[in-house]
Order: structure tokens, then C-alpha cells, then sequence
């Protein structure tokens, strides 16, 4: 669709890129460059002086614009969507307050992104397969992961099913939600979502039904491993769907010193994918765009590219202080005057879908669900801590793991009890160590 | 810019002289006259390469991986076919099966859809499809990512990188990711399914990134296999069982051996066991353990100590001239088979340990701490390692850098004269 408007609007975009336009000209040899004689240099794909636009449909007090063509969604839909959005900052304003008494060692809240992650998890079919950056917990609960599957996760517990206790907070998987285990290193994911989508086309069930969608930040983008899978995705035909959130900001660094170019829409046409931009912070237009994007992806069985524009109104987790390089005054005019939740809000308000009432009645009850899950969740003990030691390799155990595992049994059994950070740590799993320590008689 | 400076067109150039040196030492290896390069008549006419049908399907350690492996041993060898193979021949025949027998099997890497700058995937692409054996752009980190994601999927990826030299790009997603993912998902997922095979070690003028053993770095990377074959047979069997195996795996292919190393290798479908040595020539004096290229150097050097020309009688001390050495290719570098070498050092007393990569935290590092641990007092020498120089792989250098059967010899003796 950029690329029609684009082809109109710009003839330095279509001199480039149109087809009829080329065939009236001589071209390159081997290529579909036309010869000019005019020396010409450019660094936009709109052309010059023609930004990328963003596509949105409701405005910052929830109206639809002019010409815009919403979404089919009926009212249960819109309090499902919304419902979702304000679970959101309900589990981040409870958990960010409990790593700060420290309960949990870490955390990352989405606050800002909620339109972004909500509007795309529902664009998305329940079994694409999802490949996360660690700011996309709303996928998992738009697909019926728990709160309690969150908790125990950031709470590393005995229920953990992301990961038995061993990734720091944040770091979800489900392969029943299709949500593949988030990991640190930042954009690792995005060459992996290429294979993930060629191995879905490989798939005879699967094939034409699933996309992978991959989500990174603007920061992450910067990493080699972005261009790698951008380049594999549209080379190698895979059906994967790119989600870049743009929230302005890298930790401490703003996405003026992360690159010079348009945006990370820009880059899309370079890898001959189609890309589209959005506001991030209109949950209608993430929605449309991103199934559109999804459909395109299937159809063609190629990347496609969205990038999501919003703002990173939280810091970028725990172990950060945001203002120390931005304005308190800056964070707080976003939130007031672009915030997606309460567009929304209006939206809804203004179709007769929602009222004071319903907004005290669904804040109460989130909290409840919040506190409800988070106390079951401090209160259980750790995973047995032989967990430490399985996993590592499938089929039969090398030797240097089990001689390993034999090694600190034996350091238990000398020094569980007189070594009190030893003592005082054991008492916070499962069995206390007796599953190490006696693995017959537990 | 100069597109002579650009990677891309320098790696081409170098595996097309690569290639054409293969090729002459190919013509060197059934000629009756030693060629120029020292080493490589130990591989022509090594002893350790089965080059009889009844020797290749009795490789130590053989499992058939058919319809027939129920079936009595005996029967079976008696039944059974080889082919005489180079180890590119091997990998490709290894490939074919995995592709055969598995749909999800998928073969990529950059240029092996025309088979390949070492020929390992000849006629891959036109036997199976496109969409089963193809190229990939020029990024091995992309390479590995893609890999690592067709395997989260429960598909099998044979990836290859060019030259081991060029994993280093892809170190973050092997280490970081592939070796990780089963245990930070509590076992949900795995990467299970990917192999990566890449041509290591030296050739004879590989420089600096044309030579390199990098299996040193891989070593501490718990959650991955390490293996380097060392024959066609080895490299068949070993890289079905590494296609198979449940953990990532990372397949070394010493590159000089592509060509040269040829033996009678079984036509059926068979395994050999990761994570264990071998055994090759038994002994009581000292252990020599090796992997790769040079288990053919340590050869040579175990005949020169025997029989050693003229030249080297002074150096020789006549009373070790018939000490029997154990000579063992460990086969698989992570894990590695610490039961095997523990067992031979404790027996032999004294242990040489060899390898191409530099020595500061190599290989041989590790196997040395653990078998001084391990057998102390079994111990009548110091464990020397007799390793390529803490050095970048220079290029006019190679015959001065690498631990060759000269290098070998001197260590085995100052060891038994210790």
C-alpha cells in the first residue's frame, strides 16, 4: 500500500521502483535499474522531503478520523481488547512496586506499549508463532496464558512452566501458546523467526494457516542479527511477520543516536519487503494494520514489516532510572496527552460500550486477580533445586554434568547445615535439597 | 571500494585455489613418489584408513541405522556393501540419507545448492529440491539463527558454515541461544535438530583464516556437541549420529582430508557413538591422543620413532625405539570421553596430547588439568602438549606452526626419556 502512494507521490521513489516506469527505459543490464544521466544521490525511500507516514485511525480523544475505515469489532471485542490493555499496567504496577521491595529481583513494565502489544496479539491467530524481544507479556495473556503462569515465572517458583526457576523475570515461554522462551541477548530472535516461519511453510497442516510474528525494539534493530533475518526472511520466502516497536528510546538511548534514517519502516523496502508504519498508541490501527500484515505475509509467504510508533513512558526496567536522562515533565505530558489506554477509553465511551461504572468495576476486579495470583505466587517455595542441574542436554547426561551434580551433594551433605547462607538458601526450595540429597527416599 | 578488498570475493578466491590444490593432491595420492608436502603421504597410505571392504564394515563401534539392524551382526556384515569414498564423498553420502529418511531434513549454507566450494553437497539440490538443499545470503550468524529456528520447530537443519574461520560471526547465537535454549525453557523447547558442519584446520596455505581449529572456544559451551572425524568412515557415521542426536551439534571436517583420506565406507545407513574415543593403535608406554588431521602426524611420528631414517638416528635413543605407544583419536571434543583417556594414561603413565589450535587455553588444557587430577600417581611424566604456536595461522609460516610428526616424535621421546 506505502508503496503505490509512494510511486505517485515521489518520482525520485519511482524511478526507482515502478515497473511501468522502467519498461520505457533503458535498464542495467542484469537488473531492473533504469540508466539516468542526471547525477543523483538520495536517502529516503519516500523521496525527498517525504517522511514515511504513520497510519492511524482514531485520534488522541478516541474520534475517528476523517476517511478512516475502522475495524469490524462489535462491543465484546472492544472490552476484551481493553480489558487486556489495562491488565497490562495493573501487573506492572503491582510488580515493579514488588522488585522495589525486593520479592522479585526484576522486572519490565510495558506501560506506554499496551495498544502496540495488545492490538498486534489480536491481530495474530492463537498458533502463530510468536518470538519475543522480553516487552510482549500482553501476547501471553491475550492467549489465555495466566496470571498465575506470570507470577510464577517472575517469582521463579515451583510452577514455573516458562523455565523452572532459571531466566530472570520477564523471560516467558509457553510452546502450548505458541510463545517461544524469551531470552536476553537482544534480536537473537529475529534470524530464528525466519527459520521458525520456513519451517511452519515446510509443515502440510500448518502450511498457508500459521505465520511466525517477531517482535524487537528500535535499539534491537541496530544488531546484525536484524539485517541477517530481515535478509533471510525475504530471500529464503518465509512468512514472518516483523513487529518493530518504536518506543523512542534504547535504555538511555534515544532513537536519534540509534540511526539517521527513517525509522525502522525505512529499512523494510531495502530487504524488498512490504512495511507499513502505525501509531502504536491507537490500538484500532495496530489491529487493522497488523492483520493486513498477517494476511500479506500468508499470501505472499514472505516478511512484512510494521513498525509500531510509541513511547517508552516506564524506565526501561527495574535497574534503570529513566530520568536521569530524560525529562520527569517530558514522560508525564505523554502520558496525559497521547496515552493509548484512554484513547481507547474514549473510543469505547463515545460507541455507548463503556462508563464510569464499568471502568471502577474492571480496575477493582484486575487488582483483585493481580494481588490474588501475586500472593499465591510469594508464597511458594523455589523449584527442587536439582533443577539446577537437568535440561542442559537431551538423551544421556555427559559425565562432567553428573560428576558436577555428585560433587556439590557431597558439599551438601557437609555444609547444608553449618553454612548458613547455604542453610537459609536450601530452606527456600522445594524438598530443601532432599531430592539431590536423597533422591531415593524423598 | 576496491572489490578485491571485500570478504566476500577474497573467500571465493581462496576456496577455488583451495579447491585446485585438493585436487592436485588427490593425483599426489595415487602416485608412487612422495609429493612436496610432507605430511600428506602418511594420509595416502595410512594404516589407520580401512581401505578393505571386510576392514570398513568392521569399523569399531558401527551401528546400522537400517530396517536390518535387528538382525545378527555376523549375517549382516557378511550381507553388506562399501563404496570406495573420499570424506567429502562420506558427508555427502551421510547428507543424502539424512534427507532421504527424514522430510523435515533441510541442507543450507552459502553456496552449497551447487554442491558446495568443498563439493559436500554435489547433487544435493537437484536429488531433493530446492526447498530442501539451498543457498542462504552471506551472514553466518543469520545462518545459525535461521537453523537454530527450524529447529525449535522440531525440524532437522544441517547448516553449513564455509570455513570453521567464519563461525566466530554466529559464536553469540550458538553459545548464547542453540546450547541454552533447552535448559532456559525448563525443556519446552531445544534446538536440538540443528547441525552445523564446518571445514577446519590447516591445508597447507589457509593463512590465517583458511586454517583455524576453533574447538577450543566451543569447549565450555555446555548444552553442544563438539565432533571431528577424522576418515570417510568416521565422518559418515559420526555425522549421522550428530544429525540425530538430540542436542545441537557442531560437525569440524578437517578440510585437507576431503580429498585425501579414502577408504571403503558402507553404503547402508550407520552411526558411531558421540562422546567416545577411539583406540586406534593399543600400547603400554605412552598415550598419544589426537583428533582430526593430525591422528596422520601422530602416525607418521610412531614409524619414525620405530625406524627412524638415518638423519634422525642421532636424536633417537635406540632403547625407546620399540616402546609401544597408544594412540587414541578422541573423536568428539564435548563431551569427551574422559573414561577412554583416564584409563590408557593410567595404564601408559604418560600422556602427548595433540592438536592443531594454539595451546593457552585450548583443548589440550583441559583434558591435561583433568587427567593430572585424575591420575596423579599414575603419573611418571608431565602431560606435554604438543600444540600449533599461541600465533595467528601465518601464511608462509604453516610447515614452522604446525605440530607435524618431527614436533610429535621430539615430544613422545623427551616424554619416555623423562
Amino acid at each position: 500500500m506505502i508503496r503505490t502512494e509512494l510511486t505517485r507521490s515521489t518520482p525520485a521513489f519511482s524511478r526507482a521502483f515502478s515497473r511501468s516506469y522502467t519498461s520505457r527505459r533503458d535498464l542495467l543490464p542484469t537488473t531492473q535499474s533504469p540508466i539516468i544521466t542526471k547525477l543523483d544521490f538520495f536517502n529516503s525511500v519516500g523521496g525527498k522531503d517525504n517522511p514515511i507516514p504513520t497510519y492511524r485511525l482514531i485520534d488522541g480523544v478516541g474520534k475517528p478520523l476523517q476517511g478512516a475505515q475502522l475495524p469490524d469489532i462489535d462491543k465484546d471485542y472492544a472490552r476484551k481488547l481493553y480489558e487486556h490493555m489495562q491488565l497490562l499496567p495493573t501487573l506492572d504496577n503491582v510488580l515493579y512496586n514488588v522488585q522495589r521491595q525486593g520479592k522479585i529481583s526484576f522486572y519490565m513494565t510495558a506501560y506506554g506499549e499496551e495498544a502496540t502489544i495488545i492490538g498486534s496479539a489480536a491481530a495474530l491467530e492463537k498458533d502463530d508463532e510468536v518470538l519475543g524481544q522480553y516487552r510482549e507479556m500482553g501476547v501471553l495473556l491475550w492467549r489465555g496464558f495466566t496470571i498465575d503462569n506470570i507470577m510464577a515465572q517472575v517469582f521463579g517458583n515451583e510452577n514455573d512452566t516458562s523455565g523452572k526457576g532459571r531466566q530472570m523475570p520477564v523471560h516467558f515461554g509457553s510452546p502450548e501458546h505458541h510463545f517461544h522462551t524469551i531470552s536476553s541477548p537482544l534480536a537473537t530472535q529475529i534470524p530464528q523467526a525466519a527459520g521458525v516461519a520456513y519451517a511452519l511453510r515446510r509443515m502440510p497442516n500448518r502450511r498457508s494457516q500459521n505465520i511466525a510474528a517477531c517482535y524487537f525494539g528500535e535499539g534491537a534493530a541496530s544488531e546484525g542479527d536484524f539485517h541477517a533475518g530481515f535478509m533471510l526472511a525475504s530471500t529464503i520466502p518465509s512468512p514472518v511477520l516483523y513487529i518493530a516497536r518504536n518506543n523512542g528510546f534504547a535504555i538511555s538511548t534515544p532513537s536519534s543516536e540509534q540511526y539517521n534514517g527513517d525509522g525502522i519502516a525505512s529499512r523494510g523496502p531495502g530487504y524488498g519487503i512490504d512495511t507499513i508504519r502505525v501509531d502504536g498508541n491507537d490500538v484500532l490501527a495496530v489491529l487493522t494494520a497488523v492483520r493486513e500484515a498477517r494476511r500479506r505475509c500468508l499470501e505472499q509467504g514472505r516478511a512484512v514489516l510494521v513498525e509500531s510508533m510509541s513511547y517508552r513512558v516506564g524506565h526501561h526496567s527495574t535497574s534503570d532510572d529513566s530520568f536521569a536522562y530524560r525529562a520527569r515533565s517530558e514522560v508525564e505530558d505523554k502520558k496525559r496527552i497521547d496515552n493509548p489506554i484512554t484513547r481507547f477509553r474514549l473510543f469505547m465511551e463515545s460507541q455507548g460500550w463503556w462508563d464510569a461504572d464499568a471502568e471502577t468495576e474492571l480496575k477493582a476486579r484486575l487488582k483483585a486477580d493481580v494481588m490474588k495470583a501475586f500472593k499465591k505466587a510469594d508464597s511458594l517455595k523455589r523449584p527442587e533445586l536439582g533443577q539446577l542441574f537437568t535440561d542442559v542436554y537431551g538423551g544421556e547426561e555427559p559425565w562432567n554434568i553428573k560428576e558436577q551434580r555428585q560433587e556439590l551433594v557431597g558439599l551438601l551433605k557437609k555444609y547444608g547445615q553449618i553454612w548458613e547462607p547455604w542453610r537459609k538458601e536450601l530452606g527456600k526450595f522445594r524438598n530443601t535439597g532432599q531430592d539431590l540429597l536423597n533422591p531415593q527416599g524423598r | 571500494m576496491n572489490p578485491l578488498k571485500g570478504t566476500y570475493l577474497s573467500r571465493r578466491l581462496s576456496s577455488f585455489y583451495l579447491s585446485v590444490s585438493a585436487r592436485h593432491s588427490r593425483c599426489n595420492s595415487t602416485s608412487a613418489t612422495p609429493p612436496a608436502d610432507g605430511h600428506l603421504p602418511s594420509v595416502a597410505s595410512s594404516e589407520i584408513l580401512r581401505t578393505k571392504r571386510e576392514a570398513g564394515l568392521r569399523t569399531p563401534g558401527i551401528k546400522w541405522a537400517d530396517e536390518d539392524s535387528s538382525a545378527p551382526t555376523r549375517i549382516i556384515v557378511g550381507g553388506r556393501e562399501t563404496r570406495k569414498m573420499n570424506t567429502y564423498q562420506a558427508i555427502r553420502d551421510a547428507m543424502s540419507i539424512a534427507l532421504a529418511k527424514d522430510e523435515s531434513t533441510v541442507v543450507f549454507g552459502e553456496d552449497v545448492a551447487f554442491g558446495g566450494v568443498f563439493r559436500c553437497t554435489m547433487g544435493l539440490a537437484e536429488e531433493f529440491g530446492k526447498e530442501r538443499v539451498f543457498n542462504t545470503p552471506l551472514t553466518e550468524q543469520g545462518i545459525a539463527g535461521f537453523g537454530i529456528g527450524l529447529a525449535l520447530m522440531g525440524h532437522t537443519a544441517i547448516a553449513e558454515i564455509q570455513f570453521a574461520d567464519y563461525i566466530l560471526p554466529a559464536f553469540d547465537q550458538i553459545v548464547n541461544e542453540a546450547a541454552k535454549i533447552r535448559y532456559r525453557s525448563g525443556g519446552g523447547y531445544n534446538a536440538g535438530g540443528l547441525t552445523i558442519r564446518t571445514p577446519t584446520m590447516s591445508v597447507g596455505h589457509g593463512a590465517l583464516y583458511h586454517s583455524q581449529s576453533p574447538e577450543g572456544f566451543f569447549m565450555g559451551a555446555s548444552g553442544l556437541k563438539v565432533v571431528i572425524p577424522r576418515s570417510p568412515i568416521q565422518a559418515k557415521g559420526l555425522l549421522l549420529s550428530s544429525i540425530r542426536d538430540p542436542n545441537p551439534v557442531i560437525f569440524m571436517e578437517p578440510k585437507i582430508l576431503y580429498r585425501s583420506a579414502v577408504e571403503q565406507v558402507p553404503i547402508d545407513d550407520y552411526e558411531l557413538p558421540l562422546g567416545e574415543a577411539e583406540v586406534l593403535i593399543p600400547g603400554s608406554d605412552l598415550t598419544l591422543l589426537t583428533w582430526g588431521t593430525p591422528v596422520y602426524h601422530c602416525e607418521t611420528a610412531l614409524h619414525l620413532l620405530q625406524s627412524p631414517p638415518p638423519e634422525l638416528q642421532p636424536v633417537i635413543p635406540a632403547s625407546l625405539r620399540s616402546a609401544n605407544i597408544e594412540l587414541i583419536d578422541l573423536r568428539s571434543i564435548l563431551p569427551w570421553d574422559v573414561k577412554t583417556v583416564a584409563e590408557s594414561v593410567s595404564r601408559t603413565g604418560r600422556l602427548v596430547i595433540v592438536h592443531e589450535a594454539g595451546m593457552t587455553a585450548g583443548v589440550g588444557a583441559e583434558i591435561s588439568a583433568e587427567i593430572q587430577k585424575r591420575c596423579f600417581l599414575k603419573l611418571n611424566a608431565p602431560v606435554r602438549r604438543v600444540t600449533g604456536w599461541d600465533l595467528p595461522v601465518g601464511l608462509q609460516y604453516e610447515k614452522f606452526n604446525i605440530p607435524d610428526a618431527i614436533r610429535i616424535l621430539d615430544a613422545v621421546v623427551e616424554t619416555l626419556a623423562y
